[in-house]
């Protein structure tokens, strides 16, 4: 049944991966015409030299045949080059992932350390002022623009602690050139723009942890577990916490894709060498081999993401048939 | 942009809900909107919404008689005005005072964020209510072309279209609107395969009535709360995701001030001007956060049962 069900969603997800790549290739083939503004406006070149640049690129063949063979390079594990510096895509992102990674994995990890507790607290203080309190955190953190609360935090942290003469907080890259990178200049770095990743995580998680452990502590087992004469603490925490937290891994599995999209914005305030921001400068650019490369990465995190949210669902909580 | 549909049979009244026998029978709009007016803080939130829209709609005047100039409009002799009685909220980096800046602003940014809640709601729901409706292979096609379309991170999608469109308000909110409708068309195609099985739409058919009159004069109006719902609780999301684009220099290009592009510039003044940063972002934190408390509301009162 398991095996049935997973084989199913992996065909779907080979269909809707390859419409994704032909959406995305659609579109970057729409703005071929752009690719290195001005090359036809350059009285240095002969339309000859113009003709052969564009076919060293691969510019002049139709769209289909470039997307035939591009998809026959992925299958077999090649991206491509990029346009713009002839470097293998995949050590673009091979580059860049782990910082990515670093941003967004503490964000989550210190999202989650946060939420956990806030949203019980709400739940069992339903209606207390500590309630009311958080959940007014919780829709700030709805409506609070992600790059201003980074310009903000850069404008508090950086810039004016800077201008009182006191320690600051480093704004900008992953670490610093001349300090070679080790861990307290790298954590220093890190405080920023996990803050602004984190806070969003944070108001979302507290909300859906508070009405999910609502909802488990209205249910008929705990009502025999406190019958049974347990103590309150294990029954929020043992039988309580344990069942409220399921739902929560669904959210996280979601938030797969985030990794790399997520944190887009985040990483373009602070000048963060992530994937996001590779995405970002490249498609400003046209390269579009690596744009390309990178979308198709994301969007296979989408999907293992969502299967992956889906079947530990359903680990979790065996009630769960899939059909 | 809009949560799963977990709403049937809308128009039952929920349990609980004080419906005691001797009030008269109030119809679901009557009921749904009385419920909303007891809500003082979501309606103080949509009133807000109301009046920046007015200041929106105003921004000339206010130019004219408040602040005496126009968003363009250079003054050399002025950069850099801290907030006071001269420049309300202070100039930029030419002189060009915030206040009427912001509300010319308030144009792009909930003039965008309406069309496109707009458009989404258009496409996403005739492509919903169509598959819905119909099932089948059309059923297959469509919601295929759905997921591939929220499949691809949306931010990606923006980045792509935007090179492409090079975007004035129209184009921007058809931008964001093309992910938004995915949204919305599973939500409907939800509501429909509910709402088909009913019995008065088996009598409707029974009586000759078309494939169009089915939809639009039947199963619309039984779609038309969530609808109202994903809207009202659509437009906060789009103003932020408008904000970020016109940040990041995809959405509206300067000189026409937006809420988001205001803070592209502030970033390189910094150390002469914090107001630049504060004011655009309080400003959609302001307008996001009452469109949020409204469409919380909205949601409340449409849809007893959702409610946490």
């Amino acid at each position: 049944m398991l095996a049935k069900y997973i084989a199913r969603r992996f065909l779907a997800s080979v269909i809707v991966v390859l419409g994704v790549t032909v959406i995305t290739l659609l579109l970057m083939n729409s703005t071929r015409g752009s690719y290195v503004p001005g090359i036809d406006l350059n009285p240095a070149l002969r339309p000859e030299d113009i003709a052969r640049l564009r076919a060293n690129l691969g510019l002049d063949r139709p769209f289909y045949e470039w997307y035939m063979s591009w998809i026959w390079a992925v299958l077999h594990g090649d991206f491509g080059r990029s346009m713009i510096d002839g470097s293998p895509v995949m050590s673009h992102i091979l580059d860049r992932l782990p910082n990515t990674l670093e941003l967004t994995g503490t964000a989550i990890v210190i999202g989650v350390l946060i939420s956990v507790p806030l949203g019980v607290i709400g739940a069992l203080r339903r209606g207390s002022k500590t309630d009311h309190v958080l959940t007014v955190v919780s829709v700030a953190g709805f409506a609070v623009p992600q790059f201003w609360m980074g310009l903000m935090l850069i404008l508090i942290f950086s810039v004016t602690l800077q201008q009182h003469g006191l320690p600051w907080l480093p704004s900008s890259g992953a670490f610093s050139a001349y300090a070679g990178g080790d861990i307290l200049d790298r954590i220093l770095h890190l405080i920023l723009p996990a803050t602004v990743l984190s806070f969003f995580y944070l108001s979302v998680w507290s909300r859906f942890i508070r009405s999910s452990m609502l909802e488990v502590l209205s249910q008929d087992y705990i009502r025999t577990a406190r019958a049974k004469g347990m103590s309150e603490r294990r029954v929020v925490y043992l039988h309580g916490l344990r069942n409220a937290l399921i739902p929560l891994i669904t959210l996280i599995g979601l938030e797969l894709p985030g990794l790399v999209s997520g944190g887009l914005v985040v990483e373009v305030v602070f000048g963060w060498p992530g994937i996001g921001k590779l995405a970002f400068e490249r498609a400003l650019q046209y390269d579009y081999s690596t744009v390309m490369g990178v979308t198709f990465f994301a969007t296979l995190l989408v999907i293992a993401g969502n299967l992956l949210a889906d079947l530990l669902y359903g680990v979790l909580d065996p009630r769960i048939r899939y059909s | 942009m809009i949560g799963p549909s977990r709403v049937a049979e809308l128009d039952v009244p929920a349990a609980g809900v004080e419906t005691g026998a001797a009030r008269p029978a109030q119809s679901y709009w009557n009921e749904s909107w009385e419920r909303l007016r007891a809500n003082r803080v979501g309606m103080a939130a949509g009133l807000l919404i109301v009046v920046f829209a007015l200041i929106a709609l105003l921004a000339p005047l206010f130019s004219l008689v408040v602040t005496h100039v126009q968003p363009q409009t250079i003054n050399l002799d002025d950069t850099f005005f801290r907030p006071g009685l001269r420049h309300l909220l202070g100039t930029d980096e030419l002189g060009r005072d915030t206040l009427t800046r912001l509300i010319w602003g308030a144009r792009v940014s909930l003039g965008v964020a309406f069309l496109t809640v707009a458009m989404s709601l258009s496409v996403g729901t005739t492509v919903g209510m169509v598959a819905g409706y119909y099932g089948g292979w059309i059923d297959d096609v469509l919601m295929r072309f759905v997921d591939m379309v929220l499949a691809i991170p949306a931010i990606f999608l923006f980045i792509l279209m935007s090179i492409l469109f090079r975007p004035n308000a129209i184009t921007l909110a058809a931008i964001v609107a093309s992910v938004g409708w995915g949204s919305v068309a599973r939500l409907v195609r939800g509501e429909v395969l509910s709402v088909k099985q009913r019995d008065f739409i088996l009598a409707t058919r029974s009586i000759g009535a078309g494939d169009a009159r089915l939809m639009v004069r039947h199963l619309l109006p039984n779609v038309l709360p969530v609808l109202i719902v994903a809207a009202s609780l659509g437009v906060g999301q789009i103003i932020l995701i408008e904000a970020a684009l016109d940040f990041l220099g995809l959405g509206i290009q300067p000189p026409t001030p937006s809420w988001g592009n205001m803070l592209t510039n502030a970033q390189s003044y910094f150390f002469r001007s914090g107001f630049l940063v504060a004011f655009p972002g309080i400003t959609i934190f302001i307008t996001v956060l009452a469109s949020n408390i409204f469409g919380n509301a909205v949601r409340d009162a449409f849809d007893p049962r959702l409610k946490s």
